[in-house]
């Protein structure tokens, strides 16, 4: 079910300030830019993913679940095991902005939404940090006296993990193949 | 003298003098010094002292809140807010004193040089620093290559870190 969907902000914005989107994912704080997600949701509605797909590792799928909606598939991204976190309790959905052309779209699962705030200044990642958060994060906000990284999103999934997603057309196919074998 | 030749070395002076000025809280021990000694900043952790060249020390920070969030580097405990920069904290006391690593008090604002640009890191340290000056010896055989040389003091033998050498070990042992 729809919970609200996200006004992308124009030129309206001054340059230098961004509109990111505040959430938790297992007992951290992160941000995200409000231009890069479309929609934020619950989970109502998800279908479990077939195997063969992306994985943290071998027991860790990245995507557990997909999502139709709209003629699309959104591919269901586990945002803890994407930063190396214990698996946690997500509750809410970000279906992100289509980034690259592929036929499959990524949402992002995440335990809870904070808020929305206004970044004045994105802080570059120091570069002491030299490990695969350089990927992750575009940078990091100060929300206060709070330091929040900033998610990259084009960063969830490699160019070799986003080939073997599966596309709305082999998801069909595959919801066809089923209704034929249980009649 | 001529007057713009006086005016010159007033503000050669004024110059060499704000230059040599050490910005921290350090506790400055003079001792004499041979021409060629170096300044060092001894750090405790724990009942062991080890010492960082003096050149690489911004300052001494009180305790503050440490910050985290996911990442995958060795030894970075985190970030520190400092005077409206996001200083990443260092945490070499695991590296060199084990899993017996003392509570520290204090970070030590150390520069480190990263491609071509000089950034400030905190390092957790357990007390107080002092500002050293003393010849280095070289290291003795079987030291970790982290530690570039030795200084010895009355009973006490301190071992020079050279972090960036510190963090390599540590993330091919991470490896």
């Amino acid at each position: 079910m729809r919970i609200g969907k996200i006004e992308r902000h124009g030129s309206k914005c001054a340059r230098s300030s961004e509109a990111v989107i505040l959430f938790a994912v297992g007992g951290h704080r992160f941000a995200i830019a409000a231009a890069a997600v479309e929609e934020i949701r619950n989970r109502e509605g998800l279908l479990p993913a077939s195997p063969g797909l992306p994985s943290a590792s071998a027991n860790a799928p990245k995507i557990k679940n997909i999502l139709l909606r709209d003629s699309r598939t959104y591919c269901v991204v586990e945002a803890a095991l994407c930063l190396g976190l214990p698996e946690s309790r997500p509750s809410r959905l970000l279906l992100l902005r289509d980034l690259r052309s592929h036929d499959s779209r990524l949402a992002l699962s995440i335990d809870s939404i904070d808020r929305m705030a206004e970044l004045a200044v994105l802080h570059p990642l120091p570069d002491a940090f030299q490990g695969e958060e350089r990927m992750w994060y575009r940078g990091l906000a100060l929300v206060g006296d709070e330091v929040i990284p900033v998610l990259n999103p084009a960063a969830l999934l490699d160019a070799e993990e986003l080939a073997a997603l599966p596309t709305a057309k082999s998801v069909a196919g595959s919801n066809a193949l089923k209704g034929i074998a249980s009649a | 003298m001529p007057l713009r030749k006086r005016i010159y070395e007033t503000r050669r002076e004024k110059r060499e003098t704000k230059n040599s000025k050490l910005k921290t809280d350090l506790k400055l021990e003079t001792s004499n010094s041979a021409t060629n000694s170096g300044a060092f900043v001894l750090f405790p952790l724990g009942a062991k002292r080890f010492a960082l060249p003096a050149a690489m020390v911004a300052e001494l920070a009180r305790p503050d809140k440490l910050q985290s969030f996911p990442h995958t580097t060795p030894l970075l405990a985190g970030v520190l807010v400092r005077r409206g920069r996001i200083v990443p904290v260092f945490d070499i006391a695991r590296a060199l004193m084990g899993p017996q690593a003392p509570a520290r008090k204090f970070y030590l604002i150390a520069t480190r040089k990263f491609h071509h640009a000089n950034e400030w890191t905190a390092i957790p340290v357990s007390g107080e620093c002092i500002l050293h000056n003393a010849q280095p010896v070289a290291p003795t055989e079987g030291l970790p290559d982290y530690v570039t040389g030795l200084l010895s003091l009355e009973n006490e033998i301190i071992e020079i870190i050279d972090l960036e050498k510190l963090a390599a070990a540590e993330a091919a042992h991470a490896c």
